[in-house]
């Protein structure tokens, strides 16, 4: 069973005549590192919502289509029946608080207590959860005097004590500066390891490339290509349609044109395969 | 609304410690209060009433080491009020018919001054009450015992995310007074610069925080938020026995009292 | 629909969200325009947008429960008034639900509603447990009455209309404001935004 099934999914806003996703179809192996990018309004962060479980359960719009997370129909499901399976985490740190607890070791228990897991299991899972994140000397601070960063890495921890087999990341770096963003995508590549899905919503492409499994394109609602990072962060349409390419293609590129870069070989989207295609060329 | 509450954003009354009060469990100190509040409206003889109840919160007060604060905080709260009282119910109480003193050209009216005693300890007794339960438990802990009571999620959300939320949004609401002022925002100037001024530093917050709110909303249901299922908590709230017994009896005590006050007034109305 | 049904509709999560930011939206707004020294408090804005979204009982919700946070924070004094600011919320929203916040001068009429239908509640808790005083400005307009002659009923029926109504019906005006330049993407969220955005 593949952790996540989407066919045909198309989905349209109440009140609007566009539908924001139109019959996007994917499936996606437990442990694969899926990355979405697209331009704005592509309907990225509507797929997020839809893969979560949360469209169409909370939003009154139109949905086709299905989607299956874990082997569970979303339209058949809760939200409260996803928490525990899917874990989401958005863009703004301090709008991923909960709101309701004072200190980081209490704010990542607000999920298990919500799930109403017995007392005497929280601390081993709170604990596991914040050494996955690296926070575990910040137990004892408030959540909201924590940098951007370290707020993210307590929203990632605060549902990875859920212990979800997918976790879903909808442009979770855009709002901290480099030093954050290392921060998040650090445990990201760990958990990768551990089996769990991540589906991520990123503009960071030079991470994508380097970590990714499989890059989906969307633009305008739809799934314009899906495959490995060498294959689609280096297609023509990225470059057309807002979300560029990568310094390292643009260069080979620029070299493809004077005859600088081997006339048999694909655009480079890391900086190793750069050079190496530079140095090779001439002598094949 | 048209008291005017002191400004206090660095957070809540609640002071940190370990006396008998604080250990009380949350429901124990609530119960007190809300019953006492009984007492003090409804109960028999007036101003005695009042008094009593409003002795004992200021005796557990300063057995808990926090009279004087208490003290401070309701002498605050309420110095200016009781003032205002005493004079306009002194002077122009619309009852006053035996003259106590003159001052200057003003009769101070006995029946006025009665009115403002008794409204004067009513509601330091109601302070006194409340800042039992308020200066001695952490909000978390009253949210947490309130569900555990049975409380629907929903609501002990909305007693508990406002305390947290209000300091971020008293910065962000700073900020924005600070960058309209920048952009030459006349908020000093006469009636009409000022009224102008209201939208600009209004309408930036409000739209900023309603973003927000779906957002919000989508990672509390991620975390569970409206799952179904009973919460547990990681946090034991210790309760005894004997404080069950107690809340019982105080509430017993309340209708008691209540009951004695309405035929104390119908006695001594006829 | 059942009540129940009604209900689970009206308190979502998200409708609970917003609840919780219009609490602290009356609780920072009546400060912020303090500083204006304008006959306006401001400080039930965050109760009208409420109900202008979410309907009577959400917005009678906040406004109860702003001032027992209040009252918790800061001011006791201030959980005495939550009916009145409960009130409001339910008002607010019963005129949004009737169509009486469609246009600007409807929202003029709600303000004046909400006004008369806040002192019904407001005039015996100031009588009966204050003693017609709060400790603000009003209350010398309630003391110039007094002196007059008047009784301390009517006195305070006076100040506590004259008190309100300008910052009511600004309120109102406000929050309509708000409500029509939400996205629709957003007000669709709601059930009851419809009443108000058309």
């Amino acid at each position: 069973m593949p952790a996540l099934d989407v066919s045909g999914l198309t989905y349209t806003y109440p009140g609007s005549s566009v539908p924001a996703l139109k019959n996007v179809s994917f499936q996606a192996e437990s442990g694969q590192l899926l990355a979405i990018v697209g331009p704005n309004e592509a309907g990225k962060s509507t797929l997020s919502l839809a893969l979560a479980g949360l469209i169409p359960a909370l939003f009154h719009g139109e949905m086709l289509g299905r989607v299956a997370v874990c082997g569970l129909d979303t339209r058949d499901h809760s939200p409260g029946d996803f928490a525990g399976r899917v874990g989401l985490v958005l863009q703004n740190p301090v709008n991923q608080l909960s709101g309701m607890r004072y200190t980081v070791y209490d704010e990542v228990a607000f999920g298990l207590e919500n799930l109403g897991i017995p007392r005497i299991e929280m601390p081993g899972r709170i604990e596991q959860a914040l050494v996955q994140v690296g926070l575990v000397d910040l137990r004892h601070r408030s959540p909201y005097t924590l940098s951007g960063g370290q707020q993210q890495r307590l929203a990632l921890a605060s549902v990875l004590v859920m212990s979800p087999s997918v976790l879903i990341l909808d442009e979770t770096t855009a709002m901290l500066d480099p030093q954050g963003r290392q921060e998040i995508f650090g445990v990201v590549q760990s958990l990768a390891q551990t089996g769990v899905t991540v589906i991520i919503v990123e503009h960071h492409l030079e991470w994508i490339a380097r970590h990714a499994n499989r890059v989906l394109a969307l633009e305008n609602g739809e799934v314009i290509l899906d495959g490995p990072p060498d294959q689609v962060l280096t297609s023509a349409r990225l470059r057309k349609n807002g979300v560029g390419w990568l310094r390292y293609t643009r260069v080979a590129a620029l070299g493809q044109s004077r005859s600088l870069w081997p006339a048999n070989r694909g655009l480079p989207v890391t900086l190793k395969e750069t050079a190496a295609g530079f140095r090779s060329n001439g002598q094949e | 609304m048209t008291a005017s509450p002191t400004p206090s954003h660095s957070g809540t009354l609640y002071q940190p410690g370990a006396s008998f009060l604080h250990r009380l469990h949350p429901l124990t100190k609530l119960t007190f209060s809300l019953c006492a509040l009984v007492v003090i409206f409804s109960g028999p003889g007036g101003w005695l009433s009042a008094l009593l109840p409003g002795l004992l919160a200021l005796s557990l007060l300063w057995r808990a080491g926090l009279g004087r604060l208490a003290a401070r905080l309701s002498f605050r709260l309420l110095a200016w009020l009781a003032v205002i009282m005493f004079g306009i119910h002194g002077f122009f109480g619309p009852d006053n018919q035996t003259i106590l003193f003159n001052l200057g050209p003003l009769e101070v009216g006995q029946e006025g001054i009665e009115f403002a005693f008794l409204i004067t300890i009513r509601l330091a007794a109601m302070l006194l009450v409340s800042l039992t339960l308020v200066l001695t438990t952490h909000p978390s802990h009253l949210v947490q015992a309130l569900t555990e009571f049975g409380l629907p999620g929903g609501l002990a959300y909305l007693l508990g995310s406002p305390l947290l939320l209000l300091p971020q949004m008293v910065v962000r609401a700073q900020a924005i007074h600070a960058v309209q002022q920048a952009r030459g925002l006349e908020t000093q100037g006469n009636l009409l610069q000022r009224m102008r001024a209201l939208f600009p530093l209004v309408a930036p917050l409000v739209f900023s925080t309603l973003v927000d709110v779906e957002e919000r909303s989508l990672a509390l249901e991620v975390r569970g938020f409206s799952a179904p299922t009973r919460k547990t908590f990681l946090n034991e709230l210790v309760d005894t026995r004997s404080q069950r017994l107690a809340r019982r009896g105080l509430i017993a005590l309340s209708i008691v009292t209540f009951l004695l006050g309405v035929g104390w007034r119908l006695y001594a109305s006829s | 629909m059942s009540l129940k049904e009604q209900l689970k509709k009206d308190f979502s999560t998200i409708t609970l969200a917003l609840m919780a930011v219009g609490i602290v939206l009356n609780l920072v707004l009546g400060q912020t325009v303090s500083l204006l020294k304008l006959p306006i408090f401001l400080d039930s804005i965050g109760t009208v947008i409420v109900a202008l979204l979410a309907g009577p009982w959400a917005g009678g919700l906040t406004g109860l429960l702003s001032n027992l946070i209040w009252g918790m924070i800061s001011d006791p004094v201030a959980a005495a008034f939550a009916p009145v600011a409960m009130i409001i919320g339910i008002v607010a929203g019963l005129c949004a639900k009737y169509g009486l916040f469609k246009a600007w001068w409807q929202a003029v009429i709600s303000g004046v509603l909400i006004t008369l239908a806040l002192s019904l509640v407001a005039i015996p808790i100031r009588v009966y447990m204050f003693g017609g005083v709060t400790g603000s400005g009003a209350d010398f307009v309630t003391a110039y009455l007094l002196a007059t002659g008047q009784s301390l009923f009517s006195s305070v029926i006076t100040t506590v209309i004259g008190n309100n109504l300008v910052d009511k019906i600004v309120t109102a005006l406000l929050a309509w404001g708000i409500v029509k330049g939400l996205p629709k993407r957003f007000t669709s969220r709601f059930s009851r935004a419809d009443k108000v955005t058309g």
